[in-house]
């Protein structure tokens, strides 16, 4: 399986290529980059999926009741017979959109991809630390997926008591009316677990061990930092989670009650359990999107990153404090008053970091050479959503606020302006950018921006107006809003979400196209078409051989030498030795020379 | 190999035998100590620092951290507070 | 008889130039620890639940020596004690280059491990036996002491808690006898070195850390 081959003792490696076959070389493959292909191809599918689920959970909501148009015919009669949702289903719609979505969409694009294509390439090292682990981490999440797709088939219907399954609705058939499709959600999340788990060690060996010479912590790129830190918090959060789904499997099955009341289980015990690992694991969704975003905004101003030492500190003080705000998502469980003031008090601290953040990125673009590239469009609408969603996480954290507008859409509106304005446009940041170093070919810049706009401008019309629909009262989850007379005068709210939700979803196949249109048919890519000062793009080829580097590099400088005074071109690549820099000629001064000037 | 790091010094085998038997004198002594007639509160408390002290005895000598570089103890000793963080927290509502 | 990579090789070293001083132990230690913290985790939620369900409902739960068989498990820790010291034994041989010391005392660990899981399976026998079962619902019709007159068996969750914790431990220890038993096969092929002798110490770091949860689990379950 070895694939390079160095000289010991000295900094040479020589990348050589064997032949390895088709199975070795796009199945099987110990490849970091290869693996993280694979994760793209597999999570752009199952954001699909979850986009499509929310379309039909759309579809309810807009027109309740009402049969689905055109494929109404295909969905079953345990499910929407004659194309009308029933309310079983709807909540398995419910449920499996954010499974789907959180699990098999956001975390594999973050980590199995930008964690795998990312870190060795902007360390300068040859592959991951296991790369026989790292290609465990991707194929154990195919059953994982596939058990999961499976409950849709279960007789009962699929999991249908949220992504957060809240006990004892999860736990008990007789509550939910769902017994197999729960236990298949239960199992497919642990065994999805193990990914994310190696995957965590693979990059925190990887990125303590095997940065190259000179590669000191302050002069790594910040998307790695971010999924340094992204990968502790999925090290120490995923375990939790994974006790806690055991123990509710084993309520399921064998009869234990550990959430049951009936038998003095405690339903408060699995919330605060899953959200010890659920308040992680959001910021799990969001860091390496900060990661991302940092990087492009730097190249694309042709500056340094504003204050990057301090956003390193802030990336780890969001991680920090990210494991004592958890109750914020219980205000109105009936838990102890006094916790719930602490956690109040830790949820609003936690907001300074992240302020930092959103100030360094601003500070980044002041007067900046800005280049409006398609990944700069998505960083920016990054930046300013996830501002929003930031803002309405304020109002919430204080537990007063909370109370009344837990679990309404103003909560729906907050996840989806960080989930998707964040996390997502952060994600499609990252794929046009790095979209030529990983394929060869520029990523489509006229579909990209067409693509991008009429996402922005319809993702905004779908989600901002939830705001006001949650400080309204329109609570989440339910199934049809029309029954209750104070909900009826937002039904043509409704209404006017879900058609443009269906826009935003119809926008995104101009993405689809050009993903696949550019793999192919897009311009061929020069080595490094940012003018990036990090190692993916201003040392190793386009796209990089195995092992990456053809010689170790040896590093001189931090990753965001912009328009640095040191030398005429306005980046300095990292790699790039002192005495090879293009110097700016010396200013004389009269009188400096015997000769005068 | 671990024998790299100590090039530059003496090799010397941790007490692996001594900590042993620390490790039964212990043992006993904790089963001993179960069952005083004490407060529970002063019961739990003994036995967790006795089970705390033998945990780290294993994790420093056996488990070589002793002998391990600075960084690596510090790596390892972090995550230790989400451990009492989770427990002491959820235990206020009862 | 290397698959690595040779930059990856190269790291095996300490004193290696070829990367930034990193945390300077090699990378499959730094992984096998960096895991143990992730099972560290893993276990706080099972252990943890127990504590709190016991700070909610005392009367669930025994005193010491109830229910559970203390003097059973305190033999069967003091085994287990013993696994972890012929297994830093073994480490200690080949870090000498001792092959048949190597050999000798894996194998003595094996076996302690394998009769620390068959004497857990005994007494799960006996407790089941009894009628100490994670089932809630044989708890509800039976009450406390199960039939009348009958031994204490706590309540419900008692049963859900101690399999739950001990089950996930056994697992892990007999997880660990079969990676032994691989050492053991590749210690006997020779694969095992005084200067390499990696796989060595990374099945003794996790047999130790298995060792180190019985210790708490056997305190807090069996003893408080």
């Amino acid at each position: 399986m070895a694939t390079t081959v160095a000289a010991s003792g000295n900094h040479v490696t020589e990348a050589e290529h064997h032949e390895l076959g088709f199975i070795r070389t796009y199945i099987f493959s110990t490849d970091h980059k290869m693996i993280a292909k694979q994760f793209l191809v597999a999570s752009l599918a199952f954001l699909l999926l979850g986009g499509l689920l929310a379309a039909v959970v759309r579809w309810q909501l807009g027109f309740p009741g009402q049969a689905i148009p055109l494929i109404g015919g295909l969905f079953s009669e345990t499910t929407a017979p004659g194309g009308i949702i029933l309310p079983e289903f709807y909540n398995s719609l419910v449920t499996m959109h954010g499974t789907f979505m959180i699990f098999f969409a956001i975390m594999p694009l973050m980590l199995g991809v930008w964690g795998n294509y990312l870190i060795p390439l902007q360390i300068g090292a040859p592959d991951m630390a296991f790369p026989r682990l790292n290609t465990f981490s991707f194929w154990v999440s195919i059953p994982a997926g596939l058990i999961m797709l499976a409950g849709f088939l279960a007789v009962g219907g699929h999991a249908g008591a949220g992504w957060t399954s809240y006990a004892p609705l999860s736990a008990d058939p007789e509550f939910s009316g769902v017994y197999m499709g729960q236990i298949l959600w239960l199992v497919s999340l642990t065994i999805l677990g193990f990914s994310s788990l190696t995957g965590a060690v693979n990059y925190i060996t990887t990125i303590i061990n095997m940065r190259a010479p000179g590669m000191t912590w302050f002069r790594i790129p910040l998307p790695t930092w971010a999924l340094f830190v992204t990968s502790w918090l999925v090290l120490l959060a995923i375990p939790i989670l994974t006790g806690a789904l055991i123990m509710l499997l084993f309520d399921q099955t064998i009869g234990t009650g550990f959430f049951a009341p009936a038998t003095d289980g405690e339903p408060l015990l699995w919330q605060h359990i899953f959200w010890y690992f659920g308040h992680p694991e959001v910021y799990i969704l969001i860091l390496p999107g900060m990661g991302l975003v940092s990087e492009i905004i730097a190249n694309r101003s042709r500056k340094p990153v504003f204050g990057y030492h301090s956003m390193v500190v802030a990336l780890i003080s969001i991680a920090f404090l990210g494991w004592i705000v958890w109750g914020h998502h219980m205000f109105q469980s009936g838990m102890n008053p006094m916790l719930g003031t602490s956690f109040m008090i830790s949820t609003i601290i936690i907001a300074v970091p992240s302020a930092i953040k959103v100030f360094n990125w601003m500070g980044t673009l002041w007067r900046g050479d800005l280049h409006f590239d398609v990944p700069m469009l998505h960083s920016l609408a990054f930046v300013s959503m996830f501002i929003i969603g930031g803002l309405s996480g304020i109002f919430m954290a204080s537990a007063p606020v909370d109370i009344p507008l837990h679990d309404t859409y103003f909560i729906v509106a907050h996840l989806h302006y960080v989930l998707f304005g964040g996390s997502l446009f952060a994600i499609f940041a990252g794929i046009t950018y790095w979209f030529p170093k990983m394929f060869g070919r520029m990523f489509g810049a006229k579909l990209g921006k067409a693509h991008f706009w009429l996402t922005f401008f319809a993702y905004n019309l779908v989600f901002f107006p939830m705001h006001s629909m949650g400080l309204r009262g329109h609570i989440r989850r339910i199934y049809d809003p029309s029954q209750y007379t104070f909900l009826q005068s937002m039904q043509p709210l409704n209404t006017f979400i879900s058609l443009a939700a269906f826009f935003l979803i119809a926008a995104q196949l101009i993405f689809a196209f050009n993903f696949f249109w550019s793999m192919f048919r897009g311009e061929k890519a020069a080595q490094n078409p940012w003018n990036s000062n990090t190692l993916e793009w201003a040392l190793a080829p386009t796209p990089p051989p195995h092992g990456n580097f053809l010689v170790t590099p040896q590093i001189y400088r931090g990753p965001y030498e912009y328009s640095s005074p040191e030398s005429t071109d306005d980046f300095l690549p990292q790699h790039l030795p002192p005495d090879r820099v293009q110097r700016p000629p010396v200013p004389r001064e009269p009188g400096f020379l015997p000769t005068g000037d | 190999m671990t024998t790299e790091t100590q090039t530059h010094e003496e090799h010397h085998d941790p007490p692996y035998m001594l900590i042993f038997l620390v490790l039964l004198v212990m043992t006993l002594a904790e089963v001993g100590y179960a069952f005083l007639p004490l407060p529970k509160f002063w019961l739990a408390l003994g036995l967790c620092v006795m089970a705390i002290w033998k945990a780290v005895l294993v994790a420093l000598y056996y488990m070589h951290l002793r002998s391990e570089p600075r960084r690596l103890w510090i790596l390892v000793a972090a995550p230790m507070p989400l451990v009492v963080i989770l427990i002491a927290a959820v235990i206020t509502e009862f | 008889m290397s698959s690595h990579t040779p930059a990856i090789q190269e790291n095996m070293m300490v004193h290696d130039s070829t990367f930034e001083p990193g945390i300077q132990v090699y990378n499959m230690k730094l992984g096998m620890w960096v895991f143990l913290l992730s099972e560290v985790m893993f276990f706080t939620s099972l252990i943890g639940t127990y504590i709190i369900l016991r700070f909610a409902h005392p009367d669930h739960f025994a005193v010491p020596g109830e229910v559970l068989n203390v003097p059973l498990t305190a033999f069967n820790t003091f085994f287990l004690i013993c696994s972890s010291m012929t297994m830093v034994k073994a480490f200690a041989a080949i870090q000498k280059g001792d092959q048949k010391g190597l050999k000798l005392w894996l194998l003595a660990t094996i076996v302690i491990g394998a009769c620390f899981v068959g004497i857990q399976a005994i007494e799960y026998a006996a407790l089941t036996h009894e009628g100490f079962v994670p089932m809630a619902a044989k708890y509800h019709a039976l009450g406390r002491t199960g039939v009348e007159g009958g031994a204490v068996l706590g309540g419900p969750l008692y049963g859900a808690t101690f399999y739950t914790m001990t089950g996930f431990h056994g697992a892990h220890v007999s997880i660990g006898v079969i990676c032994l038993t691989f050492v053991l096969i590749r210690a006997m092929r020779g694969h095992y070195t005084h200067s390499d002798h990696r796989g060595v110490e990374l099945i003794g770091l996790y047999w130790h850390f298995v060792d180190l949860v019985w210790i708490i689990l056997f305190t807090i379950v069996y003893l408080i």
